[in-house]
């Protein structure tokens, strides 16, 4: 899977800053967000495969993509999104 | 300078795409400007009379999460004199685009800072037309440099004359 285009990363930055729940974004630039956006695709584009041979066997045989994405958002959340 | 008009939140019109969000923070009325998309609102008026000069509307604003960079405000003006032969059921006819500085935002998000914008292009405003000022941020930067992340938030919009 590749990274993604151009379009879909400064639509994820936009609507990243619509989101409240960032709050303050101290000493950040508009540049230096979507430069964090890109950086954090670029990283899990790397890293999908590590992820993927991370999880047991069974899971990965039998999950879809879709699920195997959504468990990385449910641990992620419940990591560091709790109460936000 | 004399002020002539104060426009809130609360006073303003939209476009049918693109407008600026009508919101509450802390229990006082703003219009959120979103930080990538130009969001475009409309104040209406009658101008008064003794109006004279160049006209200046300031702009009473804070940032939503910002605490560095800069941001860019657009304004223009649309005066209809009575005979005027401008049918408003299909026309719009805005004067050339007036653009701020581009203004540094306060260290802390929602301290207010003002900024002024000078009318260069006021569309011949003179007293008793019915008048609209639009109102944008330029958060594309095809003008002005928009640097701030995050939304601005209008407060209050004031509109001054040479008196």
């Amino acid at each position: 899977m590749a990274v993604l285009d151009d379009l879909q990363r400064a639509e994820l930055a936009a609507e990243g800053m619509r989101d409240r729940r960032l709050g303050t974004l101290a000493n950040m630039l508009k540049a230096d967000w979507r430069a964090s956006v890109d950086a954090a695709d670029t990283w899990l584009n790397s890293n999908a495969a590590s992820f993927n041979s991370a999880l047991p066997v069974t899971a990965r045989n039998n999950l879809s993509t879709g699920q195997k994405a959504l468990l990385l958002v449910f641990v992620i959340t419940k990591r560091y999104l709790s109460g936000v | 300078m004399a002020t002539r008009f104060i426009f809130t939140p609360l006073s303003a019109e939209f476009p049918a795409s693109n407008a600026p969000a009508l919101d509450l923070v802390n229990r006082r009325p703003v219009l959120w400007f979103d930080a990538s998309t130009d969001e475009t609102c409309y104040f209406t008026g009658i101008a008064p009379q003794g109006l004279t000069g160049t006209i200046t509307v300031v702009i009473t604003c804070l940032m939503a999460s910002a605490t560095s960079g800069a941001v860019g405000i657009q304004a223009q003006l649309e005066a209809i004199t009575d005979g005027d032969a401008t049918d408003l059921d299909a026309t719009t006819s805005f004067d050339s685009v007036n653009n701020s500085s581009s203004t540094t935002v306060p260290g802390t998000a929602g301290y207010i800072d003002q900024i002024s914008i000078t009318m260069s292009n006021a569309d011949s405003l003179a007293a008793g037309d019915l008048f609209r000022l639009s109102i944008n941020r330029d958060a594309n930067g095809s003008a002005i440099t928009d640097s701030a992340t995050g939304d601005l938030g209008i407060l209050a919009v004031e509109f001054r004359d040479s008196a």
